[in-house]
């Protein structure tokens, strides 16, 4: 194989050719309440071909067929020279050249489909059995091996190999027109072990999805919000992490503006960095999907924009150092500006002397989901708590913090002494899911707007 | 091939799909790439000794994996009464238009020109990213009971993000456009972006409370989206659906009518049969604020015990599910212009921003909002930051002020107008 990606980026009359290859193998079960929605293996393979032409731009072509890559380099040549783009710059990266493997105890390709079965089957059977107003589940196993292989003309080549395991658990409870649900998942780079065993998590979900039901939804206004862990990683990374890409700054002046390094965002105790080159995690990986080697990218330091996240191109146009963040969702995307490992750095302040303080106040726990448009975003928080003179109060529902970015970071007074990475994440930015990972402390905000009837 | 899987069970199926498309990427207003995309996969379905299995490959050489697969997919298998159709004629429509296949990417380059153009002159300082996107799609089912349905369409897909950068205001678009037919209807779609950059110039406070409030058709999935939900044949087999055990009750305003119709030529959601190879055909399903159906699919409809209605959907690795063609809310009487001028003091939701988070199948919603405008003695005043609106469908929806005579596409195959609800809950930062 190596042979013939070497023999088509060679042919190519482009400045700069790059070809990335994809061979997967993927298993899926999926419970939806007592029926099995499916058991099945799907193989997936395919690749893309970019070209960039000075005085053109950026041709790509994406396929299944692994066949002729001469002529896919071809093609995105002549897509590259149907365009006349600003010149473009690439910065350097050293050429690499490695083969990557992950060793896997237990390796789920191994494991026998019956037995994938059954593991999902028994967590189901642990939330449908919990209560009879649990009305409905969805437990799902999956998993995915994939090879990538990446070579460019600027000598690189690197063989990857990418597995990953995940087992998710979701419950819905239903009393009347009050419909809830809770939802947990544990996702790794790891063999099959790592999904065993989480029996208790899959209890904890069917409990809060029957806790969701009495609990009263939260009511509208402003509030101090303690927000766990997995919800300060979540508005880490969509709140501000997006902002820090340089595509969105590189060719808007108005945006570098307003992301000007050296800017102060934050108290002295805020810091927030991208890093994925911390093993283990989802969003790492030794480089990049343009060969650029991973590392970590401080990006509020003390409280002061000092960084941003990069593709080659956008390092070469800004004059900055490309920082290993040229990511792609699958062989059917170019690689973009993506976030890798996001995380907030923990600070010195317990849970009980963050909450010690709050005459009234949320506790907004996990992420259901989150938007941003830029400098205003909303959340949604799987569940919450309301805080009353210093302590935990009742579960409520329908938790949804919004607000504008600046302001709100601003407003951050407190950092847990607990950090803590999620088990599981994916960012949707243009492509759609790529894995990632978020962490955070638990975090205080002062002053946010908690939507509601 | 499907002789192969008809080998191993006692029913088979057989769903190959085949496409190619040309995308013009246009970025921070210049053209900035080039890209064409060939994609093929096959997907297998097997019943063996009444137990249901699934299998799918992209790569169309794997023939006997996907057979291995498919088969001990279908020993881990539920036992289903299901049955593949057999062939039926579904309806005449067109969704594939030789002039818009055969575009050719200089023109696609011309028109994203034109609407970066047309953006900019709304607004100089706009950044604009445009992506022209057409395809080619042949999707052909086969199965034992002898169906073979081709499904071939050419769709145009438009996106368009802008943002627009003052100090520390950003004001973000996010647009989509498609067709299935070669016509002038983009430059509408370019021309309210346009409109809405233009009153995003100057921005107004409104402090919170009840009043009225306008969505308008960008807006409206937010009530929409809980209604695709409900209707969803699985989520009323599952139970979770509010509207399950509901049928023929009126659960909403006489004002609220719904369909799902793949009969529209044109549209990219339209087509004769849905991707298992059952007819499709138009359906009411809330007729005047009456339920009268829900979308099925093959599979969820023999859990049932009810019929299919050709709402069968797929991607090449999942296993089809119950799914709208084109959902079309009805448009009413009243034109948008005197909805506006009868609002003394309200909300006009353009872009809510969270759709599809939190429990969005209770029919609760609360979403911030990134456009809305203010609307004061019936006229548009100017934009509204850091506003969420908050409400329950099944209530809110039961009292509908008014339905505008327009209505638009969005996100592809939804049709929406503008609908106003008397008093919602409005937060706002003033």
């Amino acid at each position: 194989m190596r042979e013939r990606i070497d023999a088509a980026v060679r042919s190519s009359k482009a400045d700069y050719t790059e070809i990335r290859l994809e061979e997967g193998e993927s298993t899926r079960v999926s419970f939806r309440g007592r029926d099995l929605e499916t058991a099945d293996v799907a193989i997936d393979r395919g690749g893309i071909a970019r070209c960039f032409v000075q005085g053109g731009g950026w041709g790509i072509a994406t396929f299944n067929s692994l066949g002729d890559l001469e002529r896919r380099v071809r093609q995105a040549y002549e897509g590259a020279r149907a365009v006349q783009a600003e010149p473009i710059e690439l910065a350097p990266v050293p050429a690499s050249e490695e083969r990557i493997t992950v060793p896997l105890s237990d390796d789920f390709r191994g494991v026998s489909l019956a037995d994938k079965k059954s593991l999902a089957q028994e967590y189901n059977e642990i939330l449908l059995q919990y209560d009879p107003r649990i009305v409905d589940t969805h437990t799902t196993y999956s998993d995915t091996f994939s090879r990538v292989t990446f070579a460019s003309s600027d000598g690189t080549y690197v063989e990857e190999d990418r597995p990953m395991v995940n087992v998710a658990f979701s419950a819905v409870s239903r009393e009347g027109d009050n419909v809830q649900r809770a939802f947990e998942a544990v996702s790794k780079v790891a063999g099959f072990g790592a999904v065993q065993g989480h029996h208790h998590l899959a209890e904890t979900v069917a409990e809060r999805a029957v806790g969701l039901l009495v609990a009263p939804p939260v009511q509208g206004g402003r509030y101090t919000v303690v927000c766990n862990p997995r919800m300060a990683g979540v508005f880490a990374h969509e709140a501000f992490g997006h902002l820090s890409e340089a595509d969105f700054v590189y060719e808007n002046p108005q945006a570098q503006e307003m992301m000007v390094l050296g800017r102060r965002f934050g108290g002295d105790i805020l810091t927030i960095a991208d890093d994925g080159s911390i093993p283990g995690l989802r969003g790492s990986h030794r480089y990049d999907d343009e060969g650029t080697p991973t590392g970590r990218t401080d990006l509020i330091k003390d409280g002061i924009l000092v960084g941003r996240l990069h593709s080659r191109e956008t390092a070469g146009k800004m004059s900055e150092h490309p920082t290993g963040n040229a990511r792609a969702t699958s062989y059917r995307y170019p690689p973009i500006v993506r976030m890798t490992n996001t995380f907030i750095e923990g600070g010195g302040t317990s849970f009980q002397e963050m909450i010690a303080g709050i005459e009234l106040g949320i506790y907004a726990c996990d992420a259901f989901g989150g938007q941003t448009a830029l400098e205003n975003f909303s959340f949604s928080a799987a569940y919450g708590y309301m805080i009353r003179e210093g302590e935990l109060a009742g579960l409520v529902s329908d938790v949804v913090l919004s607000g504008n970015l600046f302001v709100t970071l601003q407003h951050i007074d407190a950092l847990g002494d607990d950090f803590q990475w999620a088990e599981w994440g994916h960012c949707g930015k243009g492509q759609g899911g790529l894995p990632v990972s978020m962490g955070a402390p638990h975090v205080r905000i002062r002053d946010v707007l908690i939507g509601g009837e | 091939m499907l002789e192969r899987v008809m080998q191993v069970g006692e029913q088979a199926e057989l769903f190959e799909i085949e496409s190619e498309s040309t995308k013009i990427g246009f970025q921070a207003n210049k053209l900035k790439s080039f890209e064409v995309e060939e994609t093929q996969g096959m997907a297998a379905r097997a019943v063996v000794e009444g137990r249901l299995g699934f299998a799918a490959s992209s790569d169309v050489t794997a023939v006997d994996q996907l057979i291995d697969h498919v088969v001990a997919s279908a020993r881990l298998g539920d036992e289903i009464p299901l049955c593949f159709p057999e062939s039926r004629p579904g309806p005449e429509v067109q969704i594939y238009d030789a002039g818009l296949a055969e575009l050719p990417p200089p023109r696609l380059i011309e028109m994203g020109e034109e609407i970066i153009e047309a953006v900019l002159e709304a607004d100089e300082s706009a950044m604009v990213n445009v992506d022209l996107t057409r395809r080619v799609r042949e999707s052909t089912l086969r199965n034992s009971a002898g169906a073979e349905v081709v499904v071939r369409k050419s769709p145009l897909s438009i996106m368009v993000a802008v943002e627009r950068v003052r100090g520390d205001d950003v004001l973000a678009l996010f647009e989509y456009f498609s067709t299935a037919a070669l016509d002038e209807e983009y430059r509408d779609f370019v021309s309210r972006i346009a409109e809405k950059l233009r009153l995003g110039r100057r921005s107004a406070t409104l402090s919170s409370g009840q009043m009225p409030v306008l969505f308008s058709p960008t807006g409206a999935p937010l009530l929409a989206l809980p209604l695709i939900h409900g209707l969803d044949g699985k989520n009323v087999y599952r139970g979770i659906s509010p509207m399950a055990r509901r049928a023929g009750e009126p659960i909403f305003d006489e004002k609220l009518s719904v369909l799902d119709d793949p009969t529209l030529d044109g549209r990219p959601g339209s087509s004769s049969h849905d991707d298992e190879g059952v007819p499709r055909r138009r359906k009411a399903l809330i007729d005047q604020g009456r339920l009268t159906g829900f979308v099925y699919d093959l599979k969820t409809a023999a859990l049932a015990g009810t019929e299919p209605t050709g709402n069968g959907e797929r991607g090449l690795f999942s296993p089809p599910s119950p799914s709208f063609s084109n959902m079309v809310v009805g448009a009413g009487k009243t034109p948008v212009e005197e909805i506006i001028a009868g609002i003394d003091r309200g909300l006009l939701v353009e872009t809510p921003l969270g759709l599809g988070q939190g429990n969005v199948i209770s029919g609760r919603f609360s979403n911030n909002l990134s456009l809305a405008f203010k609307i004061e003695g019936g006229e548009i005043v100017g934009r509204v930051k850091d506003v969420s609106v908050a409400g329950n469908i099944y209530q809110d929806l039961q009292d509908i002020a008014a339905v505008s005579v327009e209505s638009e596409w969005v996100y592809g195959g939804i049709r929406l107008p503008y609908m106003l609800l008397s008093r919602l809950n409005v937060v706002t930062k003033g």
